[in-house]
């Protein structure tokens, strides 16, 4: 459902989500609608996918 | 001679004229950056026509969207929608075409406090079903709602509606970049989300998606509803529907979602980037045209439709990894695009698309 990126220097970026069903970037901003949903699912008890080393 | 006031000459409480009267964004359904023109049916929460939501809870594909060209007089396009099964409704069946209106645009109507000004809601429905149909107006929680009904009279044939409800002195109604209001439009809502009409304001208990008793038209195989010229406005009295500019409209838009189509592999440059290495690049893509409402998420086609030049011109392999991972209301950029092969680190690179139609998108959505 979600899976945590990489930035470039290959540290995890602390800024946004990957929702897999469409690769869309969900940043962490509490006003973003997806990155609520995204915080629903998280309070459900998921947990994100790691991301590609 | 007494100074007059504005108060003396405009009531705050009528709807004005000028600037902003409608509070509903593409209520001429004019403005479709997600499709232009083709349909959808979606299986869960989506858009067809911009700042348009068909949300559909648990219900299936119920419904085909479509901008449309079978319009009343003086428009130019409605939104279509489509029956595409006969799909009876269970108590807890959400389907609804919804508006959400940010906070800032119906601030001044004053709701969840005594100064609360009544408005006045218009369109133009044409449907294939006869009956009496459910629309609910509610707060950004769904914690206050007003359910109203209205009649299709004639089958197949544009009808205009009008309906002025009182402003709602209780509950909290957001007036910041939340959902300040929703104009919901029932399609197929089970008795667990639905309202009894006639009671004005009221706490829902349950959802607030529709009117008990109103007709379903998910229920009949084929069964057409074309809609615009949506208006919401404040005051008692209906004016005539707020026609704004195309350019203004589509910026109005693009505050809750853009995209850039990429038109050309050749002549659309998208950006220029910087290389990091021999095989990837970073920077920011673009700027936005709007501030958007929040940051935004953002999306892309796919990572395999761009490219970025080398030093023999365009580059003939795609981007194999990356993603739209910078993100802020007003620019969006890249973290890192990679795969590809033949770049300098340290230089500038043109970015182009290797195919089109190929798409990047931000999505801010209330």
């Amino acid at each position: 459902m979600y899976k945590q990126i990489l930035n470039r220097d290959t540290t995890l970026n602390e800024y946004c989500i990957v929702r897999t069903n469409d690769n869309a970037c969900i940043p962490f901003d509490p006003d973003n609608k997806d990155y609520q949903e995204y915080l629903k699912w998280l309070a459900e008890g998921n947990t994100p996918e790691p991301a590609d080393e | 001679m007494p100074i007059q006031t504005a108060a003396d000459s405009i009531s705050n409480s009528a709807g004005s004229p000028y600037g902003f009267k409608n509070r509903i964004i593409n209520g001429a359904m004019a403005i479709d950056q997600r499709n232009s023109g083709s349909s959808t049916t979606p299986s869960g929460d989506a858009y067809n026509l911009d700042r348009w939501q068909a949300a559909s809870g648990t219900a299936g594909s119920w419904f085909t969207f479509q901008q449309s060209n079978v319009v009343p007089a003086n428009f130019t396009y409605s939104l279509s929608i489509l029956s595409t099964g006969a799909n009876s409704v269970s108590s807890g069946s959400i389907y609804v075409l919804q508006q959400r209106i940010e906070g800032y645009n119906v601030a001044d109507l004053g709701y969840g406090s005594s100064d609360a000004k009544p408005i006045t809601i218009s369109f133009w429905i044409r449907g294939s079903v006869t009956g009496t149909y459910g629309l609910v107006v509610t707060n950004g929680a769904m914690t206050r709602a007003y359910p109203i009904t209205y009649t299709i009279n004639s089958a197949n044939t544009w009808e205009y509606k009008i309906v002025t409800i009182s402003g709602d002195t209780s509950g909290t109604w957001l007036k910041d970049n939340g959902i300040g209001m929703r104009l919901v439009f029932q399609l197929g809502t089970g008795s667990s989300n639905t309202l009894t009409a006639g009671t004005g304001w009221v706490t829902p208990s349950g959802g607030a998606y529709g009117v008990t008793g109103t007709t379903n038209l998910s229920a009949t195989n084929a069964a057409t509803l074309y809609i615009t010229g949506v208006q919401v406005e404040k005051g008692s009295q209906a004016t005539a529907f707020d026609y704004r500019d195309y350019g203004n409209e589509l910026r109005l838009c693009q505050r809750y979602y853009y995209q850039r189509n990429i038109i050309s592999t050749s002549t659309d440059y998208i950006a220029v980037l910087q290389c990091f290495n021999t095989g990837g690049v970073y920077g920011k893509l673009f700027d936005l045209p709007v501030t958007m409402r929040a940051t935004p998420t953002g999306s892309m086609s796919s990572i395999t439709h761009f490219r970025a030049s080398t030093s023999g011109g365009n580059g003939t392999t795609s981007f194999s990894a990356g993603s739209i991972d910078v993100l802020s209301p007003a620019a969006v950029g890249t973290q890192g695009w990679s795969g590809i092969s033949g770049l300098t680190g340290g230089n500038a690179t043109v970015i182009t698309a290797s195919t089109v139609p190929s798409w990047i998108a931000v999505s801010a959505e209330l």
